[in-house]
């Protein structure tokens, strides 16, 4: 591959392309979650879950991503609906869930492995990868406590979404290759970032959010 | 895709958090709101009520020596920082013989439970950013017992926006079953918007059950999970202007610019502050059908000069646009609580166009049939009427209702000889059980034509005084606000 003179002295002083290619994926992630929350309106388990999720499933191939991150979450739910009717303390309640999860997907992966289930790849898909879906969990249950179960499934769901548009851009090789030979993107990722920092107009989804109030008074007018 | 000019006076979350949070409310505002223990410590200096705190628990060594029997039967516990009422429990009485306490859906819950509880508020569970907190147990709320009827068992809290001195818009949030007892829009309690001039609830909305996305309002005219559901427009919130006031008063004592006051109503009590938000959402613009963004940008820069100032340019800037739909939403007429009404006279020609009477009329739910005073229905036209009624005879008083009717049924055919008497009522009149001849007379009344039935009454301030039955389909305005 040929690259630019500037991304060539970059590789050539100590940054692997490896590297290099995960750090920019980060510019990029970072800003389609902020773009999804301030234009959108798209509320996610803050900025590192999407982006971590994002960059797992990159690993994993989406199908297996989203396989784990649904085996993840069905367990954190009946585990932890299950958890806090028994009396102990949050963090020993998160640690059994925990091993809970851990017992669970080794089960899965065993299954999997005897029936396939259209997953026959499973066992090689790199364990960061896993146990970063896997930490998921924590951020599902931190929701959970505080919100409804509704609220948190929401978030979670954006959160997938966003993961979801992230992994789809980030293994786009024609942008990556893009990106590394014209890391002045990054700057204006940056500059991006500035504006929708500064942006004061309606999200998305307030716009649904206050229909009623638009569409009364559009009929009131009439 | 064409968007609608009005989504321009919508303030959204992006304006509210740079234009009027960050701008508007400096961090150790923002603390002190955020910090139920300091707003209550702030709001006492200035004479404002809030929950008596019972115990304070900062540490796991003072939860194990609390004092439990110490507790009132019934209590709230709650995060000294927690958010969204998260964490909060509401402890309505003791089980008797046992150390358990009863909760709203009836439920109890052991020591045992209520320990483990306080100690996840001390580990920080509930609060913002997960940091260790501190656990109040306070005083229960006992609701007011005109807004109890709308909702369902907790208290339901008004929530008024201030800004710049000014109280922007105000709604009350109702609990429902589906919100468990609590007043959180989230978990399906009612917002009703309320009229920053008078006081009078307009819309109401809650959020759809149905809906997937979050924050998507459904709207209802009533309550929704009552035995009996009750219309929720046009409902007097109680002492308003006090409320108005306390909401100017949080504001300058918390130093925040732009705020939200909860207060509560209690029974005994009156306005009671619940807590400050520093971030107030923005589900009270559905309520109140109406842009947050227009109001705030409309009291910028004003220099407000006192608390009465700032209420005085809220009820002018904001007060006059609901007003005008105010008989529409509620399908009721508003009528004053004294209002200026005609009479017409008793004629038998009716060709001929009736005389009329200008008079003040007394608008009294208190009593079920209208009244008339002697002198007044001489003056329309009944003078053979009273003149025959008071050549009867009848008794100045008696000792009970019963004795009364007994005397009616007795005398019945007599007493309503005159073809204008329609029939005999029992009444009090200066302390005393008398009985009174019935009249119908002809009345208009904001702008509508009706006859009534009304006593003759020999004695009364008012010439004429409405009562419950004739005031079906009419709100009552007491603070004379539209006319």
């Amino acid at each position: 591959m040929d690259y630019s003179s500037f991304t060539l002295w970059i590789l050539e002083n100590g940054v692997s392309r490896q590297i290099l290619e995960l750090l920019v994926a980060i510019t990029l992630l970072a800003t389609i979650v902020s773009v999804s929350r301030y234009i959108l309106g798209s509320k996610t388990y803050g900025i590192y879950a999407p982006i971590i999720l994002a960059i797992a499933y990159s690993y994993t191939g989406l199908r297996y991503g989203l396989a784990i991150t649904v085996i993840v979450i069905f367990t954190t739910l009946f585990s932890y609906s299950f958890l806090r009717k028994i009396r102990m303390h949050y963090i020993t309640r998160i640690a059994i869930n925990y091993c809970l999860l851990s017992v669970v997907l080794v089960l899965v992966f065993l299954i999997i492995n005897r029936y396939g289930f259209g997953l026959d790849n499973m066992a090689n898909i790199p364990p960061l990868a896993v146990i970063s879906i896997a930490a998921l969990s924590d951020f599902f249950i931190t929701s959970y406590v505080r919100k409804r179960v509704k609220t948190s499934l929401m978030t979670l769901a954006a959160t997938i979404f966003v993961s979801t548009i992230g992994w789809f851009v980030i293994t786009r090789d024609v942008i990556s290759s893009y990106i590394i030979n014209n890391l002045w993107i990054v700057p204006l990722l940056i500059l991006t970032n500035l504006l929708v920092g500064q942006f004061k107009g309606l999200r998305v989804k307030d716009l649904a959010r206050f229909t009623t109030i638009v569409s009364q008074k559009d009929n009131d007018g009439k | 895709m064409m968007v609608s000019r009005e989504y321009r006076n919508i303030l959204g979350l992006n304006r509210r958090n740079q234009e009027y949070i960050r701008p508007y409310n400096s961090p150790s505002a923002k603390n002190i709101a955020d910090n139920k223990v300091l707003t209550k410590k702030i709001l006492a200096r200035e004479n404002i009520k809030t929950p008596e705190i019972y115990k304070l628990i900062k540490n796991k060594q003072q939860l194990k020596f609390l004092d439990w029997d110490s507790l009132p039967k019934s209590f709230v516990i709650k995060p000294n920082k927690g958010t969204g009422g998260n964490g909060i429990l509401v402890f309505y009485g003791k089980r008797k013989g046992e150390t358990a306490w009863i909760r709203s859906n009836g439920q109890a819950m052991s020591k045992r439970d209520i320990v483990l509880h306080i100690e996840n508020i001390l580990e920080g569970r509930f609060s913002m950013s997960s940091k260790s907190d501190i656990a109040i147990i306070e005083e229960r709320i006992k609701t007011d017992s005109l807004l109890k009827q709308y909702s369902y068992k907790g208290v339901p809290d008004i929530r008024i926006i201030c800004f710049n001195n000014v109280p922007i818009m105000g709604m009350i949030r109702l609990p429902t079953k589906r919100s468990n007892g609590t007043a959180n829009l989230h978990s399906g309690a009612i917002c009703t918007g309320i009229d920053i001039a008078t006081g009078i609830t307009t819309y109401s909305m809650h959020m759809s059950p149905k809906s997937l996305m979050s924050d998507i309002y459904e709207e209802i005219d009533s309550t929704i999970d009552l035995r009996e559901n009750k219309k929720l427009s046009g409902i007097q919130i109680p002492e308003w202007d006090e409320i108005l006031k306390i909401a100017l008063i949080c504001q300058r004592a918390s130093k925040l610019g732009y705020v939200g006051v909860d207060i509560a109503l209690d029974r005994e009590k009156g306005p009671v502050v619940f807590e400050l938000n520093a971030r107030p959402g923005l589900g009270i613009q559905v309520a109140n059908r109406t842009g947050l963004r227009w109001r705030l940008e409309k009291v910028k820069g004003l220099e407000v000069k006192s608390i009465k100032h700032g209420i005085r340019v809220a009820k002018n800037l904001f007060g006059g646009e609901i007003e005008e739909s105010i008989e529409a939403i509620s399908g009721r007429k508003v009528v004053n609580i004294q209002e200026r009404i005609l009479l017409f006279h008793n004629t038998e020609d009716e060709k001929k166009k009736p005389k009329t009477e200008v008079c003040t009329a007394f608008m009294d739910t208190g009593i079920l049939t209208s009244r008339i005073v002697k002198s007044w229905a001489n003056r329309i036209g009944y003078l053979s009427t009273v003149e025959f009624f008071d050549s009867l005879n009848v008794p100045k008083s008696f000792k009970s209702f019963k004795e009364a009717q007994e005397y009616i049924d007795n005398n019945l055919k007599r007493l309503t000889l005159d073809s204008n008497v329609k029939r005999i009522a029992k009444v009090i009149e200066g302390e005393e059980i008398t009985i009174r001849p019935v009249i119908e007379i002809k009345i208009k009344i904001s702008g509508e034509i009706k006859n009534i039935e009304t006593i003759i009454v020999t004695d009364s301030i008012y010439p004429v005084v409405l009562g419950k039955n004739d005031l079906k389909g009419y709100l009552i305005d007491t603070s004379k606000t539209f006319k």
